[in-house]
């Protein structure tokens, strides 16, 4: 088990560390004149003298990627137009078209993601794990197969479409909005509703035909028919001993998927304009934002690499039947 | 002596239709017509009527696509010119549809929408046809060799495939097509067409960057298990060349999982780029787009909701029919998960 988990977190970190590296190569290294795009139109000679050196620009490559790492871990400050900013570890960079340190700007964003996220998950997963199990104790009635084919159908349509078709004619819907978790619940989930709404819909689809797959071939198994010969109530044999064993399945595929969604969140974000990690993104390819675009990959890297390894190690706790190898 | 290699396929297990021609052919020496899986699987295709009708409405796409020239000209009308006579003066077109403008004209610039909504249909499917074919081709080279060849290369390309799909994909598709733009001559100054012709390629180096993997890693895995199989020894016994050994013995046993993936990856890709061309990292401006439409509509879609469905309608007709013609390849190659 030691030796598993040490081999996949290094792994982890690998992929973290070329990601880390790829990027850097990619935004500052490529002829894309970053000093030129925060500078602006109107720039002087002298002022993008002083922005080059403040992002060192003017140094050898590998000089400053290691600049960025000792950031991360130390801390750094900036020099700009007579101003010094310091920037705390872990220092992610500078934006200069907002003003403000990249990790600020990331921890503002990141909650927003992450609330929309979750909330979704709790919709999907409540309404596609039920409906799916009703389908599979009715399986091949009607209602079986209108809810198959619902879900079929919601699942083809393009998820944008649904989000923004959401958030321009579903007026009934409360106002989206972010407020704070901690300022006020009330108004954080009301201004989320719309989102979670629209998120958990479009997910709860898919989770409908996982959940009914999987209860499908949970109810066949023998443990389940002596359940039921020892004339324990059919909702017991289908909740109590059927569904614990069902959603192990679904499980692993849902981890994966809160991975996808956290970094990938940006068309519900952008549709109903809540100012997460990918409109931040966006806002940054917009304006040519490079630290914040590298920071907003850099994170989402880390997110990702870190909810799979997660999932893997959930898994074989979960499911005792998964060997190591 | 003669050889005796005959070419085994693999047959998908516990398939009702091959069972039955085996019994049948084991205890009468009459030779049946044997077919292969992809035969059987494309008979079984074509009596799905769900499967057919979508068939024929991508069909109609694929055709509106190569004749929007000719039917813009039926019209009588091309997505460039402006109309400014028909657009008031805050910005609102005066006309809905009109036998000169079939679907109406455009708020503030006042091209003609039938012409835009043909011209549309192109991106769409160009776009995703070219991203499909390229990671298609790369994830089934990749695959075969890096399952075939085992030891370092193999581990090397493991790791790469488990690198892209660890890469956040909408984040990086964003950031790097940024970079693209700025590395190929996003000079200032550039002609509108220039650049979106630019974004047009980049999107399409983007969008194939990240899809390769997922393929690469399903053909890996069935070569592993392909390539202990005795006709692969046979052939390598033989001292059939490797790449012969690759492409033409283990090549046509892939061919079930290729197209599945391919039929499945095919929509996912026009959503893919009607969905960043929404987000304003995707194609541009002058290019006819049915994504960068429903993102301009946005601002109309009270006054002027034919602006907006129009577009919505093609995308979300065009995907549902790919998907489920995708569900339905999938249930016939693997009638497993038929429902």
């Amino acid at each position: 088990m030691l030796i598993y988990l040490l081999r996949r977190i290094a792994s982890a970190v690998s992929v973290i560390v070329v990601t880390l590296v790829a990027s850097f190569g990619l935004f500052f290294v490529a002829p894309t004149d970053p000093a030129g795009v925060i500078c602006g139109q109107r720039c002087t000679p002298e002022r993008y003298a002083d922005i080059s050196a403040s992002l060192n620009l003017d140094e050898p490559v590998v000089q400053q990627v290691g600049e960025y790492l000792k950031g991360l871990v130390a801390g750094r400050t900036y020099h700009s137009g007579g101003l010094t900013i310091d920037c705390d570890a872990p220092c992610l960079g500078y934006s200069y078209t907002l003003g403000q340190p990249v990790t600020k700007l990331i921890g503002q964003a990141l909650p927003v993601t992450v609330s929309i996220v979750l909330g979704g998950a709790v919709v999907y997963l409540a309404v596609g794990i039920l409906a799916g199990v009703v389908a599979a104790r009715r399986r091949g009635t009607y209602l079986d197969r209108i809810m198959v084919g619902t879900s079929l159908g919601i699942n083809a349509v393009p998820y944008f479409v649904l989000a923004l078709l959401v958030a321009l004619y579903a007026t009934f819907l409360p106002h989206a909005g972010y407020h704070p978790l901690l300022e006020n619940p009330l108004t954080w989930a009301v201004g989320l509703l719309a989102a979670w709404l629209t998120l958990g819909v479009a997910n709860a689809a898919a989770y409908t035909r996982y959940a009914r797959a999987s209860m499908i071939e949970t109810l066949g198994e023998d443990y389940i028919r002596t359940a039921r010969a020892k004339g324990i109530s059919e909702r017991r044999v289908v909740y109590r001993h059927g569904l614990r064993a069902a959603v192990t399945p679904i499980a692993t595929i849902f981890g994966l998927d809160l991975a996808f969604q956290l970094t990938g969140a940006i068309f519900t974000e952008a549709m109903f304009g809540l100012p997460g990690l990918g409109v931040l993104t966006l806002r940054a390819f917009n304006q040519y934002d490079l630290p914040v675009l590298m920071a907003g990959v850099l994170i989402g890297s880390v997110v990702l690499v870190a909810m799979n390894l997660l999932v893997d190690i959930l898994y074989t706790i979960l499911d005792p039947r998964v060997r190591l190898g | 002596m003669e050889p005796m290699v005959t070419e085994p396929r693999a047959l998908p297990a516990g398939d009702p239709d091959d069972q039955v021609e085996n019994t049948a052919s084991a205890a009468a020496p009459i030779r049946t017509l044997s077919k292969s899986p992809t035969r059987i699987a494309l008979g079984r295709l074509r009596r799905d009527k769900v499967a057919m009708i979508c068939a024929i409405i991508c069909a109609i796409y694929v055709l509106i696509a190569i004749f929007a020239p000719v039917l813009a000209r039926l019209e009588g009308q091309n997505p460039t010119d402006l109309h400014q006579s028909l657009i008031d003066e805050f910005g609102y077109p005066t006309i809905g549809p009109t036998g000169e403008h079939w679907f109406g004209v455009e708020p503030r610039l006042g091209r003609d929408l039938f012409a835009r909504w043909v011209y549309g249909a192109r991106p769409s499917l160009i776009v995703a046809g070219a991203v499909t074919a390229i990671t298609t081709a790369v994830g089934v080279v990749v695959g075969l060799v890096a399952g075939f060849s085992g030891g370092w290369v193999d581990r090397v390309l493991s790791w790469l495939i488990d690198l892209v799909l660890s890469l956040p994909y909408l984040l990086f598709a964003i950031a790097s097509s940024a970079v693209l733009v700025a590395i190929f001559g996003g000079a200032e100054g550039a002609a509108p067409e220039a650049v979106a012709r630019i974004r047009f390629i980049s999107l399409i180096c983007v969008l194939a960057f990240f899809g390769w993997a997922s393929l690469a890693r399903l053909v890996r895995g069935q070569v592993l298990s392909l390539r202990e199989r005795e006709f692969v020894s046979a052939a390598r016994v033989l001292g059939i060349p490797t790449r012969q050994v690759l492409f033409k013995e283990l090549l046509p046993n892939l061919v079930a999982p290729i197209v599945v993936s391919v039929s499945l990856a095919l929509p996912g890709y026009v959503v893919a780029e009607a969905g960043l061309t929404v987000l304003g990292a995707g194609l541009i401006e002058p290019t006819p787009s049915w994504g960068l439409t429903i993102s301009a509509a946005t601002t109309y879609y009270r006054a002027d909701p034919l602006y907006l469905w129009l577009p919505v309608l093609g995308i979300t007709i065009l995907v549902l029919a790919l998907s489920l013609l995708g569900d339905a390849v999938r249930d016939a190659f693997d009638p497993r998960t038929r429902r």
